[in-house]
């Protein structure tokens, strides 16, 4: 039997305003007992050098049991939004992370002023 | 990607092929052991060995797949970055006290100096197994002598972006020659190519140009 963990937020959104509250609920089906189920809201950095990381909101679940469902509440913070410019993606996040073991899954968010992320800097341009 | 006002094609940062987490997600290659046979080999030399290599030839992503692959408790010491006050991350970094359970990998030994390698080795003289890497071969045994080619730098390439690989493949020797085989500086300079960012390269639409001399 394969893991299967899903995230869904009320409505479907992926697109929160700074600060706003993200409310949904994730549900689990696992091959064994976990010990505890962390729902995280996060944002993170890619592209060109050092990567960052912060987790700016989450909620455990302890004895979670093989299978269920639970709703989740938490905060975004009022920034940074996500955006990309020509060196840094910044991307925001919900992870549902099982302990042990490490399974995990990730719904992809945009948290800003507009539902796509903010574009920096000017295009590539001779 | 999205497009800009002009329809060139402009890349996401997260999207370029030589991203930074794409680059670490590289697994390690040689014309020496196989990853699979690394620990083997290493407890073969009595759990003492050096990795050994210039700037940029991936000793870092070696130790990082020698981590993995080895049993017991590992503890990986990367000092890249930390040339103040490298003694203070090793012993941050360390289990108290070291004993027969531990591996301890140190990154960028060199960093430590003389007297700092030394202090290593006397604080890791019950460790299971201890292994750095350094730019010169030293007192230790060479597990892997890193070494990189154009044609590794080819292959990494092809694997990053086979797309535009054959498109890259002209100006690989020369981006490895002016970089004299720094791995690290070649894909940096392959993520501002991609990125738009003023350079020597750039791919545009999928057109790899040279770029006209910036005007002042």
């Amino acid at each position: 039997m394969t893991n299967m963990l899903t995230i869904r937020t009320d409505g479907g959104r992926t697109w929160f305003r700074p600060g706003e509250i993200v409310e949904g609920d994730v549900s689990w089906l696992l091959d064994t007992d976990a010990d505890d189920l962390e729902i995280r809201l996060f944002w993170y950095t890619s592209g060109k050098g050092t990567r960052d990381v912060e987790i700016v909101d989450s909620s455990r679940t302890s004895v979670p049991g093989q299978n269920g469902n639970r709703s989740f509440r938490l905060q975004a913070s009022d920034g940074p939004y996500s955006f990309s410019g020509k060196l840094i993606t910044l991307s925001w996040a919900l992870e549902l992370v099982v302990d042990p073991g490490g399974v995990s899954e990730r719904l992809d968010l945009v948290i800003g002023p507009q539902p796509i992320e903010v574009q920096l800097g000017r295009p590539d341009g001779f | 990607m999205v497009f800009d006002r002009r329809a060139r094609l402009r890349i996401r940062p997260a999207d370029n092929p030589f991203a930074s987490h794409r680059i670490d997600a590289l697994v390690f290659r040689s014309t020496g052991p196989k990853p699979e046979d690394l620990a083997e080999r290493l407890d073969a030399l009595g759990g003492r060995a050096d990795v050994v290599g210039p700037e940029g030839s991936g000793k870092t992503t070696l130790l990082e797949e020698l981590s993995r692959r080895l049993d017991g408790e590992v503890a990986l010491v990367p000092l890249s970055g930390t040339s103040r006050r490298p003694w203070s991350t090793v012993t941050a970094r360390l289990p108290h006290p070291v004993d027969g359970r531990h591996s301890v990998l140190v990154d960028c030994a060199g960093l430590l100096g003389a007297a700092g390698r030394l202090m290593l080795r006397r604080r890791c003289r019950n460790a299971r197994r201890l292994v750095i890497t350094s730019h010169q071969p030293g007192r230790l045994p060479t597990l892997v002598d890193c070494q990189t080619s154009p044609e590794l730098l080819a292959d990494l390439v092809c694997e990053l972006t086979p797309e535009h690989a054959d498109r890259l493949d002209p100006i690989l020797e020369e981006l490895f020659r002016r970089h004299h085989g720094n791995l690290r500086l070649c894909f940096r300079e392959l993520y501002d190519a991609f990125a738009g960012i003023n350079g020597k390269f750039s791919i545009l639409n999928s057109q790899l140009s040279v770029a006209p001399p910036t005007r002042r």
